[in-house]
């Protein structure tokens, strides 16, 4: 005859840090959050990443690298600063952490155009839950915390080629593959004594890889030199997600939307242009893959900047950029579309310059933002370094 | 206007750099967790993890308990009496001469002496003056095999005592001990006493301690021969030398029969008891765990966070009843078929040190039932591990014991199986569902 004690409560909340670094508590809906593979100018503009007057190695837009003309690299970091609130009585905090979106070198191949080769991020999985409780036993009441981590993303190589085909016509093309992993942990960890002895930790977990393809064709025309239009169709297949050999969960699969970028930029007056792009995507095809939560289905991203280019700095080149951007997140968590509004500005610095080319510089941006939904708000500093160097 | 570039730059790394000592997005709150846990403790009654429960005695000698115990009808049947040998007494001692010069002198005449025996108040139960007689053993014994009725159990080697417990003696003197004025009783000894007592080829020599108050019992914890010594370099002058007791043990009876029905540890000589124990790999019930962790449950390493054997303390032969508090340990049998002289593995009990779990003397006596906790968390873990890799099992038979043996003539009880209050395996388990990707 077994005889057994029930009872299990979670009755108070307290946060603390695990060792996961991460950008949002938002990466907890779905597939995590989306992170674009932009670099700081394009941050600084609210720009999606598309229709930017000049050339820049941008992944998702395979035609803006077809106008360099020498190899090219570039390296981008992106530390953030985040406050939320809106879970539970004492659901506020804050933490940081620093990714690197986006890195790329382009050559020139031959007289032909150009190829490219990035690495970027696609989705951040990285995001920690913790929640104390007490668990009723026969002698007493124990004191547990449970923890929740997820750490990993998605990211995306990519090999492109770009090429002017006169006219100010330039187009591009990208084949990526998807790569990456998220390990997924909960714990339970008994702060009380037992007697005179401890209680184990309780675990649980895996371990998963991700696969899957990508494309990008993009083209880009630049009218007169006054106005730039660009656009960029990215396909991807199904993303697989495999176990490890030790790992109970299940292997899973995942259907990735088309999404077509739009956008351009014209000059207003000398050395004053403005910008403006918008990104299109549908999520519903993904809803039915997911285990829990949802997806917003069609969803927007737009952004408009002005820069100011004519600026100077010890005679050398200092664009100056003030932006705007509104996106749609993908992943319902808390039952409405999350929305992230983010007010930006920042300016280039050219350090080296042949015949108005920059050879070295870096780009600077800082974002004030906010994603919310209809429980959970963040608000955020985000600054993002772009270094950049040619002629190498 | 360079270092401006350069200040700028520099601000670019450490804008970058700043935010490198990561914190994570931690939320405080559970509406973020995709799985739950649950966790419910289950006690397993006997039949259902442990069987073969056997009492096993014999374990060490009185005389390694490094004290000796004196009693008289206490508890209305335990004698014991405690016999000690003397070793070799010194052979020179240092005498300052009549110039004042210091020398070494072994013309020694040994004129007189004392036998002081110092007593373990706490583990005396007399509260009052009680009367011991002081002896000269007469046959030769064996300090390690001695017994009350044995002198000699060597191998090939078995000699009674002429007459049991130790006897006969040569009577040297009875004294009074109060405990109010001191922690030792002095019996004095002459010269031919000393003498006898000095030589180390009679294998008859020693002393015997009895104590002649009824209802008591007394532990002494050393004795030691005082002796008065006249030195051939300053005759006028007597010199006082120690000859601690070499060998020191105790003789009893009536010597405890292993229980039917229960536990015991300790003892001198020392008792163990070994069990096997074979947890379930699944549990069907009872109905609270499947309410909450869903069954069948399979029982896993990572399911299985605490585990202890959970016994009731009860009451002690009154002879044996401790007096101080109880260590209690367990370790792994290695071959339960070569006991009781199988090896025994690491003490499960390490977060316990050396003395090993304590437990008050009252649970053995005036205050029985206790609920006493043996934590083997790791002994379990490791059989559900070998389960689930599908190695084999390591050894399932646990030893419960003394952390030294022996320590003490008395002993702990505890309910055995067949009872209401049989030991069980009380377990804390954890379990949640599979986590998935979302």
């Amino acid at each position: 005859m077994k005889r057994s004690v029930p009872g299990f409560a979670l009755v108070v909340a307290l946060a603390v840090a695990p060792p996961v670094a991460g950008q949002s508590l938002f990466s907890a809906a779905g597939l995590g959050l989306p992170i674009a593979s932009l670099d700081a100018r394009s941050r600084a503009l609210g720009n999606p990443g598309i229709g930017l007057s000049g050339s820049a190695i941008l992944p998702e837009d395979p035609a803006a690298s077809a106008g360099l003309f020498a190899p090219t690299a570039t390296f981008t970091a992106q530390p953030s600063w985040v406050s939320f609130q809106g879970l539970g009585d004492d659901g506020a905090g804050t933490f940081q952490g620093t990714r690197f979106p986006t890195v790329g070198v382009a050559y020139p191949v031959g007289g032909w155009g150009m190829a490219t080769a990035t690495f970027g991020s696609v989705l951040d999985q990285r995001y920690g839950v913790e929640q104390a409780g007490t668990v009723e036993l026969q002698d007493g009441t124990a004191e547990v915390t449970d923890r929740f981590l997820s750490d990993g993303g998605l990211s995306v190589v990519r090999l492109g080629v770009s090429r002017v085909l006169g006219g100010g016509v330039a187009v591009g093309l990208s084949l990526g593959r998807y790569t990456g992993k998220v390990v997924r942990r909960f714990e339970r960890t008994f702060l009380t004594a037992v007697g005179s002895s401890t209680v184990q930790q309780f675990q649980a977990g895996g371990f998963w890889s991700y696969s899957g393809t990508n494309v990008i064709a993009g083209a880009s025309w630049d009218i007169s030199r006054i106005v730039r239009v660009a656009g960029s169709v990215s396909w991807s297949s199904s993303l697989h997600a495999k176990p490890s050999d030790d790992t109970k969960g299940e292997a899973a699969s995942y259907d990735l939307p088309l999404r077509i970028r739009l956008g351009g930029s014209g000059l207003l007056a000398p050395g004053m242009s403005l910008t403006a792009g918008i990104s299109l995507e549908d999520w519903s095809g993904t809803t039915g893959d997911l285990h829990s939560g949802g997806t917003s289905g069609f969803i927007k991203d737009i952004g408009i900047g002005l820069e100011l280019g004519q600026a100077s700095l010890a005679g050398r080149s200092m664009p100056i950029r003030l932006g705007y951007r509104r996106r749609d997140l993908p992943f319902v968590m808390n039952g409405a579309t999350p929305r992230e509004h983010v007010y930006s500005g920042g300016f280039g610095l050219a350090f080296r310059e042949v015949e108005g080319v920059t050879m070295a510089g870096v780009d600077l941006s800082l974002e004030r933002g906010k994603r919310y939904d209809d429980v959970l708000s963040e608000t955020f500093w985000r600054g993002t370094i772009t270094l950049t160097v040619a002629g190498f | 206007m360079k270092r401006t570039i350069e200040a700028a730059l520099l601000g670019s790394v450490i804008l970058a750099g700043s935010a490198c000592n990561e914190e994570s997005p931690v939320a405080p709150d559970g509406d973020l967790f995709p799985v739950r846990a649950a966790t419910v403790e289950v006690r397993l009654e006997w039949d259902e993890f442990a069987s073969n429960l056997e009492v096993l005695g014999g374990f060490g000698s009185p005389s390694e308990l490094g004290a000796a115990v004196l009693a008289k009808g206490f508890a209305g049947e335990l004698d014991s009496r405690a016999l000690a040998r003397f070793g070799p007494f010194p052979a020179a001692t240092s005498v300052r001469d009549t110039t004042g010069t210091i020398r070494s002198d072994s013309l020694l005449a040994f004129v007189s002496g004392r036998v002081v025996a110092v007593f373990d108040t706490v583990a005396s139960t007399n509260e009052g003056p009680v009367t011991l007689a002081l002896g000269a053993l007469q046959a030769e014994w064996d300090a390690t095999t001695a017994t009350w009725t044995t002198a000699v159990d060597t191998i090939h080697d078995t000699r009674m005592w002429p007459e049991p417990g130790a006897g006969p003696v040569v009577a040297l003197g009875t004294r009074t001990w109060d405990p109010a004025e001191g922690d030792s009783v002095v019996f004095d000894v002459d010269s031919a006493t000393i003498s006898l007592l000095a030589d180390t080829t009679d294998e008859s020599r020693g002393i015997r301690l009895d104590l002649l108050s009824d209802g008591v019992r007394l532990q002494i914890s050393r004795v030691t021969l005082r002796i008065d010594t006249r030195a051939s370099i300053r005759p006028d002058s007597l010199v006082v030398l120690s000859a601690p007791a070499s060998e020191l043990t105790f003789v009893y009876t009536p010597f405890p029969e292993p229980p039917p029905d229960g536990i015991r540890i300790e003892g001198a000589t020392a008792w163990r008891t070994v069990l096997d124990v074979d947890p379930p790999r699944t549990l069907d019930g009872p109905a609270e765990v499947c309410r909450v962790l869903g069954c069948p449950l399979k029982l896993t390493p990572n399911t299985v966070g605490y585990a202890a054997l959970v016994f009731r303390s009860r009451a002690s032969d009154p002879a044996f009843q401790p007096t101080d508090s109880v260590g209690l340990d367990v370790r792994t049998v290695l071959s339960r078929e070569a006991l009781p002289k199988s090896p025994l593995g690491g003490s499960l009990l390490g977060a316990f040190g050396v003395t090993g779990l304590r437990v008050a003397p009252e649970a053995f006596g005036s205050d029985p039932g206790r609920a006493i906790e043996i934590p083997i968390t790791p002994f379990i873990r490791s059989i559900l591990q070998a389960e689930a890799d599908s190695t084999e099992l390591p050894p399932r038979t646990l030893a419960l014991l003394s952390p030294f043996e022996p320590i003490s003539i008395a002993f702990a009880s505890f309910q055995g199986p067949g009872g209401p209050s049989a030991p069980v395996l009380r377990m804390i388990l954890t379990s949640g569902p599979t986590v998935e990707l979302p």
